[in-house]
């Protein structure tokens, strides 16, 4: 136990002693952790709390349920929310609310139902146990379309990697193991579609999918975005290094051009190709503004332009847009527990944008 | 863990894609001997290059032609010729630093308002980003974790990065709640404008600093350790270490992050618009939402002035991607 | 001025021990240097000396001050690295000034200092230049010329020449012996090859797997081997060890109790009348010397050098033997064991 100490607490200081860069990185590290994962934590824990809980200021940390005790009251019986109550004689007692004006509750002692005791507020606390408002995901899956957003997202996603994948690593390999009289030509032509991006050809990008009928169709979310050229100089780059004996060796063995492709550069293409289709998903699955652009058809919206509408109609339903924003996340935060490694190292092996 | 599942992934895919391939061999070696090499090279370039003709290299010439067209039409030939009324529109201004003295004053809001989230938020982000890559080069334990933390946000769609703002920074949301226990005086973030400012500068560090810390760890990382020990030998304190050693072998780095992270800036949308929607009022609107107002959104629609709006935008955008080339060639010689 | 003690000195990474029990006195302008096998300890001790590594138990001390919990900055020591770690953005002016101006000399004396070691070091012409535009032996210098023009209390030099091919190692060994005897400072000197060690050392600290195996002058230690390690180790081609049943022949005079091996340098052993029966396998002429490897009866091999170019061919048979004085005793636990005088 004591080797993990010494292990987590090395320090640059002396033989123990704490140095002003140990102090700075450990707070730099701390306040980094809290704010990086913070908020999706918070995110996380709001979802599942009932309006009146998101209401409540200060806020608690964790969902909680508010126990409630059936009351027959003039012949009807609700289930009314218990509290700890002080009275005003200083005894502690447990009842139920009927309702609250301004800063005054209307209690009830569940056994003698008909006496209303005025309890004021701040002499109350609600008897509840953590618990979770599952309804939050629940009633927004069925009654606000976020199966069919959900099934959106991940076809325009799965569909645009393939293609990426396909035709970037297709002209990655005629450009990386071919000598031909354009290449430079090709090559330049790319580098400038990396100066126009997409956010500069909206209008003009919206008449020529409008042109092609693919307004209004996840095809036309698709289309556009599949030529990264930032994926064909990554998947160019790791071609380069694929010795061009084993391409000339397949030729001898009669292999045609497009063998060679698919059954040798390709595979040995693998871990770039892996990268690439990690980075693909998560763009694809994070674009907003064009989508929204394309995209009118409600049934047609992905998860981020139908989050996004359903934050903007329904205002201050905050507890279905929270338990939705968690549900848009997850994928990602998935890709993330099992993936980060590749990203990190994908990025920081490629300098990539 | 995860190998083991892309290694599934993998099998469940190939076998059907394998066939796929297989199967158009056959033709493909026939086009391969009628046409040469020179025809398989075509046909491995040509899925692309049509993507890129037709949805980049067409439109940017079209957007030339909205440029000087107008009218509410989107085809081309619906269009009549203005020539450059909508650039004057856009350009005339009697002070161009006070956008109500000018012919588009909404257009030269966005202008300012971007040019000032320009400076402050790649300023910010560089030096957040340089003081988390150098504490990360560091001897902590656990780097694998520590670089994760930071990297989250940059994988989180900036739907859900404005949303989780947007309810953090409410008037009784957590922030403010905090800042109540910190004895601080809360703050409307989202309904003052110049809080409005801060925080979507705020939000924009928040998500993307964890890329560019790698881009730098990466740099910070190629220097050889052994230069520290030398320095540490030659008795260097470590401010000196780090401007007289660090930061002029960083340098290269540096400099393309930056110009990486002013595109980006130049283009801010996603995030700010759902965390604000270009408000209160217009002071945190920029330049994207602004085309993308006039071009899509508004009532006022005028896809003529978006596309001048865009061009002024994309030749800014140009030379800072030229600048970002000319640099990442500077720096992979180095 | 320079004397270095450690007491008592034990590194470990987790579990693994990798300096056991290290007790050591440098003296003052000694050049002394640490050999031994890889993975022997001998880098990270000098790092522990350097103090850019600390030790897990034991003391370090320079000039009676005990400087264990001392940074290696404040050490006043100074370091040539392996891979030299000059700065590749500065020129060798700015990397020879860097460590003075760190301590915050006034202009005038860091010009001197440099002046003096440029040309003491042949390195002038190179003072504006950069680091990659220079030689590998440049590139030496300017690291020696760094750590000379601190004054430092003690060198440290960890593997110099090892990145050197071998024509410029020759002439660096002798250059930096002729450093050594114009400075006479105290240098601590790292290295894996045994020429080195011998030809450059006051007295040479053999290390095996973190502990010292012997601390001697180069000719005590070829003389007077203190155990079957240091015997292998030091000189090339290494001492052929023999059982006692094999070495027979040769033990005229009998052995001391509790003898279990006798060794014997392949330099050692001679054309005689009477000695060892040698059927040669193989035959290296080199001119200056033959190498013969060879089979004795038993099966055991043997190495024999011989001075001058002798006609041996494999399948030969050669009578050797040697001169009792020059013969090595081991016990059954590797430990020498002396002659009866």
């Amino acid at each position: 136990m004591s080797r993990i100490a010494t292990f987590l607490t090395r320090r640059r200081g002396d033989g123990g002693r704490w140095h002003w860069t140990d102090v700075v990185t450990w707070l730099w590290l701390g306040a980094g952790l809290i704010l990086m994962f913070g908020p999706a934590i918070w995110l996380v824990l709001s979802s599942f709390k009932t309006p009146a809980q998101l209401a409540e200021f200060p806020p608690t940390i964790l969902p909680y349920v508010s126990e409630t005790v059936a009351v027959t009251l003039n012949g009807e019986t609700r289930n009314l929310p218990l509290y700890d109550v002080i009275l005003s004689d200083g005894s502690a007692d447990q009842l139920a609310e009927l309702r609250r004006v301004g800063t005054v509750a209307q209690m009830i002692d569940p056994a003698d139902p008909e006496t209303v005791i005025k309890v004021p507020i701040t002499d109350r606390r609600p008897v509840r146990e953590v618990g979770f408002a599952w309804d939050n995901y629940l009633k927004p899956l069925e009654a606000f379309n976020f199966g069919q957003y959900l099934y959106n997202s991940v076809f325009v996603t799965v569909t645009a990697t393939i293609i990426t994948l396909i035709t970037n690593s297709m002209a990655a390999f005629a450009l990386s193991k071919y000598e031909f009289r354009g290449r430079n030509a090709v090559l330049l032509i790319i580098v400038a579609t990396l100066m126009i991006p997409l956010s500069v050809n909206l209008v003009p990008l919206y008449s020529v999918i409008s042109t092609l009928g693919l307004q209004n169709t996840l095809w036309g979310v698709i289309l556009p975005t599949v030529a990264t050229p930032t994926g064909v100089f990554l998947l160019r780059q790791y071609m380069l290094t694929i010795p061009d004996e084993l391409i000339e060796a397949a030729r001898m063995d009669k292999a045609s051009e497009w063998q060679i492709y698919y059954r040798i550069v390709l595979p040995l293409t693998a871990p770039a190709l892996a990268v690439l289709a990690i980075f693909s998903v998560v763009w694809r699955w994070n674009d907003f503004l064009w989508p929204l652009i394309v995209l009118s058809r409600k049934e047609l919206f992905t998860l981020q332009v139908g989050l996004n509408t359903f934050a903007g109609e329904l205002n201050v339903q905050w507890h279905y847009i929270l338990a939705m924003t968690v549900a848009t996340m997850i994928p990602v935060v998935i890709v993330f527990v099992f993936l980060q490694r590749f990203i990190t190292t994908g990025i920081a092996g490629t300098g990539l944008k | 863990m995860s190998f083991a599942l892309a290694n599934t992934i993998g099998a469940v895919f190939a076998a059907p894609v394998r066939w796929l391939a297989a199967s158009i061999d056959a033709p493909l070696r026939l086009w391969q001997r009628l046409t040469g090499k020179g025809g398989m090279i075509a046909f491995f370039l040509m899925p692309n290059m049509i993507v890129f003709g037709t949805f980049v290299i067409i439109p940017l010439f079209i957007n030339f032609a909205y440029s000087v067209t107008g009218g509410n039409e989107l085809f081309l030939t619906d269009r009549s010729f203005v020539g450059t009324q909508h650039f004057d529109r856009l350009l005339t201004c009697d002070n161009h630093f006070d956008p109500s003295s000018c012919r588009d004053d909404l257009f030269w809001t966005a202008v300012w308002n971007t040019a000032r989230f320009v400076v402050v938020q790649v300023t910010t982000i560089a030096i957040v980003a340089m003081g988390t890559a150098l504490i990360l080069n560091s001897k902590i334990p656990a780097r694998g974790f520590w670089r994760a933390v930071f990297f989250f946000p940059v994988l989180l769609s900036p739907v859900v990065v404005g949303l989780i703002w947007r309810w953090i920074l409410q008037r009784q949301g957590l922030l403010n709640f905090v800042m109540i226990e910190m004895d601080l005086t809360p703050v409307n973030w989202l309904i003052e404008r110049d809080w409005a400012f801060v925080a979507a500068v705020g939000v924009s560090v928040w998500a993307h600093v964890g890329f560019y810390a790698l881009i730098l760890l990466a740099g910070l990382q190629a220097i050889p350790r052994d230069l520290y020990e030398a320095a540490e030998m030659d008795g260097t304190r470590p401010a000196r270490v780090f401007f007289r050693i660090t930061l002029p072998l960083l340098w290269p780095n540096l400099l393309v992050v930056i110009v990486l992270a002013l595109i980006r800036a130049v283009q801010i949308f996603d995030e700010v618009y759902v965390l604000t929607g270009g408000g209160p009022g217009t002071s945190t609107l920029y330049l994207t939402q602004y085309i993308y107002e006039i071009g899509f959104a508004s009532i006022l629609r005028n896809p003529g002035l978006a596309s001048a709006a865009s061009l002024m935008m994309g030749g800014v955008l140009i030379v800072l991607t030229l600048g970002q080339l000319g640099l990442q060639r500077w720096r992979d010689r180095a | 001025m320079g004397q270095i003690r450690l007491e008592g000195l034990y590194k470990r990474f987790g579990v693994h021990e990798v300096l056991t029990d290290i007790n050591l006195e440098v003296d003052e302008g000694e050049l002394c240097v640490f050999v031994g096998p890889s993975g022997c300890g001998k880098s990270t001790l000098l790092r522990q000396i350097s103090g850019l590594d600390q030790p897990s138990e034991g003391k370090v001390f320079i000039d009676g001050k005990d400087v264990t919990r001392v940074s290696a900055a404040d050490r006043g020591l100074a370091m040539v690295f392996q891979s030299y770690a000059l700065y590749p953005h500065m020129t060798v002016r700015q990397n020879l000034a860097f460590g003075l101006q760190n301590m915050k000399m006034p202009r005038a004396e860091i010009d001197r200092r440099i002046a003096d070691v440029s040309r003491m070091l042949e390195i002038e012409p190179l003072i504006a230049r950069r680091p990659g535009q220079l030689s590998g032996g440049q590139r030496q210098r300017v690291a020696i010329g760094r750590a000379i023009v601190r004054d430092p209390t003690a060198f440290l030099l960890d593997e110099p020449l090892s990145n050197l091919d071998a024509e410029l190692r020759v002439s660096m060994r002798a250059e930096l012996a002729a450093l050594h005897a114009r400075l006479g400072a105290t240098m601590i000197y790292v290295t894996h090859d045994q020429i080195e060690a011998m030809t450059l050392a006051d007295r040479i600290v053999v290390l095996r797997l973190g502990r010292i195996e012997q601390v001697a002058a180069p000719l005590d230690l070829f003389d007077r081997p203190v155990n079957r390690f240091v015997a292998g180790f030091i000189g090339a081609p290494s001492m052929n060890f023999l059982s006692v049943a094999d070495a027979a022949p040769l033990l005229g005079g009998g052995t001391p109790d509790g003898v279990a091996i006798v060794g014997v340098r392949p330099q050692h052993l001679v054309r005689a009348e009477k000695g060892l029966e040698l059927c040669a396998t193989l035959v290296e002429a080199l001119g200056t010397e033959t190498v013969i490897h060879g089979t004795l009866a038993s099966g055991a091999r043997l190495l024999a050098t011989v001075a001058g170019h002798l006609k041996v061919a494999p399948g030969d048979r050669l009578t050797l033997g040697a001169n009792p004085e020059q013969l090595h005793f081991f016990n059954a636990n590797d430990q020498r064991v002396d002659a009866i005088a």
